[in-house]
């Protein structure tokens, strides 16, 4: 018996094993369960930020409409466009055209620069207002005498690990480009259920942060 | 065929409907809970009921699963979801559905559209409780979508959706148990002005 034919032989019906029971390379398994638990981790995050928030007096709602949330916006659409070009980067890797998959990645990883360049000016408006982990700016606190400062803590802690993966994942993009001639079609897959798992984190992150905290007068 | 191997290959069918007939069991044993909690828990609309009563019928799901799939194999009742295997040609190497570039592209349209509608209610501010289930509610959409179609896992076997999603959604599940104490935790703050002045001092 042929080794094609035993193997066939062993491939058993779903949820009955056989010797490739998810008909996926380890590599992409691996990365599936790393981002199950990095999903868990951000969960949690966003957990605790909804349980400070539900169980304080009052919450700062700072972001005006223009410009924080339109900017914030314009964020999240970087993200949606670099998830397509990643798309498009995978499907010119199946094809084997090594060249345009390298452009499109060059293209996810520009709007993943992008991204971080306007989250980092956020952040920087923020500081320079007086937003610390801390202490929130003293305008705030006269609006909102009741708020804790938690505000900052959890605003900084999950957009700033969140910034981070963003980060890894544009290295992580860099590398799979750079010698995207050695890479099986499997690796350049894989870089890419890591770039939708950010676009998807956001995906929470932003209705949560920003748009529940619209600046609603008074 | 030798007896001994014969032997071991009706144990091995045994041994299959034993576990299936527990997890059936079981199965059966979570629904009772979720309706017992549905009947006495008195109050049913409370942080507390709904909590229980989603646990237990995930769990009750999650055991029904294979059972279910045990069913169909032996051609109880139609296949729903999952290709069939059997009539289709195995592939050793990974073979995925590539997807055209217009069922990406419609994918993105929704997500842009989606998120659209996220930034209306911002606009309009909406009440805060009614627009948290919205955004929730769309989020959950929208991560569907990206899980779905841009990382493949629709296209994926069943066995692997069956690997991550429950476990992932169960977890996601049990952190509403936090939720209950943080309510109660504000109602046991200090009153507003002994808390004004701890926020002027930071």
């Amino acid at each position: 018996m042929s080794t094609e034919a035993h193997a066939e032989n062993l491939i058993a019906a779903d949820w009955e094993g056989g010797s490739l029971p998810y008909r996926v390379g380890h590599k992409k398994l691996g990365m599936w369960l790393f981002i199950v638990s990095d999903a868990l981790t951000f969960t949690a995050l966003l957990m605790g930020y909804s349980y400070v928030r539900a169980s304080s007096e009052q919450w700062p709602e700072p972001f005006k409409f223009s410009p924080s949330i339109l900017f914030s916006t314009v964020m999240t659409l970087c993200l949606l466009a670099s998830s397509f070009t990643m798309v498009m980067a995978v499907k010119a890797s199946a094809r084997k055209d090594r060249k345009h998959t390298r452009r499109w990645i060059m293209a996810t990883m520009l709007g993943g620069l992008l991204f971080l360049g306007l989250h980092i000016t956020e952040w920087k408006h923020l500081i320079d207002e007086g937003l610390t982990p801390k202490s929130l700016p003293a305008e705030w606190v006269k609006e909102w005498p009741k708020a804790s400062y938690l505000f900052g803590s959890t605003f900084f802690a999950i957009t700033g690990l969140h910034m981070f993966h963003v980060f890894t994942g544009v290295c992580y993009l860099g590398f799979i480009a750079l010698r995207v001639r050695r890479m099986s079609h499997e690796d350049v897959e894989i870089s890419g259920l890591y770039w939708h798992f950010v676009d998807l984190v956001w995906m929470f992150v932003f209705p949560m942060i920003y748009l529940l905290s619209v600046y609603r007068g008074h | 065929m030798s007896r001994l191997e014969e032997t071991f290959k009706n144990l091995w069918a045994k041994e299959d409907v034993i576990i299936n007939a527990i997890c059936f069991l079981m199965a059966l044993v979570f629904l009772y809970f979720a309706a017992a909690n549905l009947i006495w828990a008195g109050d049913f609309l409370t942080t507390d009921a709904l909590f229980m009563t989603v646990v237990f019928l995930l769990l009750a799901g999650v055991l029904m699963i294979s059972p279910l799939l045990w069913l169909q194999k032996h051609g109880y009742f139609k296949k729903l979801v999952g290709a069939d295997v059997d009539t289709e040609p195995v592939e050793l190497v990974p073979v995925h559905f590539e997807g055209t570039t217009r069922l990406f592209a419609g994918i993105l349209g929704w997500l842009l559209g989606l998120t659209f509608i996220e930034v209306v209610l911002a606009y309009f501010q909406v009440p805060i409780i009614l627009m948290l289930t919205i955004l929730i509610g769309l989020s959950l959409v929208k991560a569907a979508l990206i899980i779905a179609y841009f990382m493949h896992l629709k296209f994926e076997r069943l066995s692997l959706v069956l690997t991550l999603i429950p476990a992932l959604v169960i977890c996601i599940c049990l952190f509403f148990i936090f939720f209950p104490d943080s309510m109660r935790s504000k109602n046991l703050r200090y009153s507003a002005t002994e808390s004004q002045s701890q926020t002027a001092e930071p």
